[in-house]
């Protein structure tokens, strides 16, 4: 739920409470002042009445009032006592019946008790207490009208800048070296929000900057032992005093060194893939790739005596050139690596998928196939292609499978999903 | 060839001037930043070897001062760093090829030999090593006048063999230089051996004599015997 609306919601719910308590308050307090004055002036009479009759006598004639009725009435059998109660009565003026206030009391007429009832008209008080309610009631519901419309257009406006800062934000790449543009504001908030970000921002490109920088030194630092390691023994190489022995020792460093480089590259690149690094997207004609890394890897499968059978259809990719590269060096040189002398590798493309088949070693189903530094025991590799392939599936949102059937291993990578 | 050597790395260095110097090479080395530009700025070189992290400033740096000094130098990026941006910005600044660290010594001698050729003969690139005439540009091999038909792979061996000559170089150098260092090869090179075998049989059918031999097993050495 968004904010302006909770707070419109909460604003219109208190605001209508309110109004309706407020609302029967009023009336109650106006009708009762309205019925105080109504009562005080009926009192007025009664006391002209007693006067009247104390000096004249009498009882004063009922015509001779104009705004109320009176009437005399004999006390039959007890007096009543004197109230005010509300009734209707015949308004021979209007010609009509009225709802009215009535004051029922007894004047003291010659020793006598007479019952006089002085009745006066509700209509005007009740026509006074309707006009003040409907007037209250039009001028909330237009001030409510006008503040969800205020609640509408000016919130909107006010909250713009929010709005555009977290656009800025959910487009910020740390990778990409640019700042999140400041939105021009007046309004407090936002600018402390603004500055937040920004000094948010500038901090995360900070931190990755000074990893970035940390694993190119230390990079650097490990490359360069290695280096210094691998010219080391080619140099030792040319002075060509060895015996066949020492010549194995040799090439058993060799190879050391090699995979040691061979495993800090794959890591750097599983870091870079993962980081989205790899800057070099494009259109690639997935099938002449294929068919190139194909004819590179024909020694290999020259040398295992593997049969390869190939069906490629035509299929445009949208990605790195370099990874493309590395998936299917990976997937192809995992094929020859598993396979069993005289084997099979069949290489399927499609416009949806590629699937690249091998007979092997009917191995155990591995479910952490695709993790880094998972191999099978007999296997002479780090581990680490499968978990580069995944990613770099991943990074282009293919979808990779392995399955086994029979002695295949199949693995399929499906373009669209 | 003239060439200098740009490196902090003492011990990689001398591996390198040990490598390269002979055949009538002329090897000069800088080890810092400073050094370095006095040399680039006062002599001419066949090919600079640079290293990009150097004590006093970045290797780039160096490029594009040369640049301003508008000399005709080769330039071969040797870094640690594997990163694309600097391999792009390196070669933007008029570098003529990049080398990971760590590298075999062949496959740089190989590389120098590839830039130097091309800056120095102008498209005509043809390497002369008794009577074996190489011509890079237009990939013919002639044994003694009469032409003979190579293989690609059998062809970049050769090329690779007469830029390393009287040095041993290894299997493992060989396949990455042929099949590029991205392809995990794994640790078996015996593939190699094909290749290599076809290559001195032809060479031996057109009446070259028998420059190649096997060196326990890791790898060969091509030259006179």
């Amino acid at each position: 739920m968004k904010l302006s609306n909770r707070y419109n919601k909460v604003n219109i719910y208190t605001s209508l409470i309110v109004l309706i308590i407020t609302g029967v308050i009023y009336y109650v307090v106006i009708h009762f002042i309205l019925t105080e004055k109504l009562d005080r002036d009926l009192a007025v009479e009664e006391n002209e009445i007693r006067q009247y009759t104390a000096t004249y006598h009498r009882l004063p004639l009922p015509a001779s009032y104009l705004d109320q009725q009176i009437s005399y009435e004999e006390v039959k059998e007890k007096a009543p006592e004197r109230e005010f109660v509300y009734t209707t009565y015949y308004n021979a003026k209007e010609n009509e019946t009225e709802p009215g206030r009535r004051l029922i009391t007894t004047v003291n007429l010659n020793g006598k008790t007479v019952i006089v009832n002085i009745t006066k008209s509700r209509v005007e008080s009740e026509d006074l207490v309707r006009i003040i309610l409907f007037i209250t009631l039009a001028v909330t519901i237009i001030l409510l009208l006008s503040l969800l419309l205020i609640n509408r257009l000016v919130l909107n406006r006010l909250w713009k800048p929010f709005y555009s800062i977290l656009s800025r934000m959910k487009a910020f790449e740390v990778t990409r070296m640019e700042n999140i543009e400041e939105e021009p504001t007046t309004i407090d908030e936002f600018n402390e929000l603004n500055r937040s970000v920004n000094a948010m921002a500038e901090k995360v490109r900070k931190d990755y900057k000074e990893l970035k920088s940390f694993t190119d030194n230390a990079s650097h630092e490990m490359m360069t032992p290695l280096a210094v390691i691998n010219s080391k023994l080619d140099s030792l190489l040319q002075t060509e005093s060895f015996t066949e022995q020492q010549g194995a020792l040799l090439e058993d460093i060799y190879h050391a060194t090699g995979r040691l480089s061979r495993l800090h590259q794959s890591l750097l690149l599983l870091a870079k893939i993962e980081n989205n690094l790899i800057p070099d997207y494009q259109d690639i004609d997935f099938k002449e790739m294929v068919q190139s890394k194909i004819r590179q890897f024909q020694e290999l499968f020259e040398r295992d005596n593997l049969v390869l059978k190939e069906n490629l259809e035509a299929v445009e990719l949208k990605m790195s050139r370099y990874l493309g590269d590395i998936l299917l060096n990976n997937l192809l040189s995992n094929a020859v690596r598993h396979n069993v002398n005289g084997g099979q590798i069949n290489v399927k493309l499609t416009s949806t998928r590629l699937t690249i088949a091998n007979t092997g070693k009917n191995t155990m189903q591995n479910p952490r196939i695709f993790d880094r530094f998972s191999k099978s025991a007999e296997s002479e590799g780090m581990g680490l292609g499968l978990a580069i392939t995944k990613q770099i599936c991943n990074l282009y949102a293919f979808d990779i499978q392995y399955e086994q059937v029979a002695d295949k291993h199949i693995f399929t990578i499906n373009f669209n999903s | 060839m003239k060439i200098l050597v740009i490196e902090d790395e003492q011990a990689l260095l001398e591996s390198i001037l040990t490598y390269f110097t002979g055949e009538g090479n002329i090897c000069e080395s800088a080890s810092d930043f400073n050094a370095a530009y006095e040399k680039i700025s006062m002599y001419n070189y066949d090919c600079i070897l640079l290293d990009l992290g150097l004590p006093g400033g970045e290797g780039l740096e160096l490029l594009t001062r040369l640049k301003q000094l508008k000399k005709r130098d080769g330039v071969l990026i040797i870094s640690a760093r594997h990163s694309l941006d600097d391999k792009l910005g390196g070669l933007d600044l008029g570098a003529d090829d990049y080398l990971v660290k760590p590298f075999h010594l062949s496959e740089l001698k190989a590389r120098v030999s590839a830039i130097v050729r091309r800056k120095n003969f102008d498209g005509d690139n043809v390497i002369v090593f008794n009577e074996i005439n190489v011509d890079v540009f237009a990939m013919k091999t002639t044994i003694n006048g009469s032409q003979v038909v190579l293989t690609k792979k059998e062809f970049d061996l050769l090329v690779y063999f007469l830029s390393n000559k009287n040095k041993v170089v290894t299997k493992n150098a060989m396949a990455e230089h042929l099949w590029g260092d991205e392809m995990d090869l794994s640790d078996d090179f015996d593939f190699i051996y094909t290749h290599v075998k076809n290559l001195r049989k032809k060479m031996l059918e057109a009446g070259a004599a028998d420059y190649l031999r096997s060196v326990y097993g890791i790898g060969y050495k091509f030259g006179a015997i």
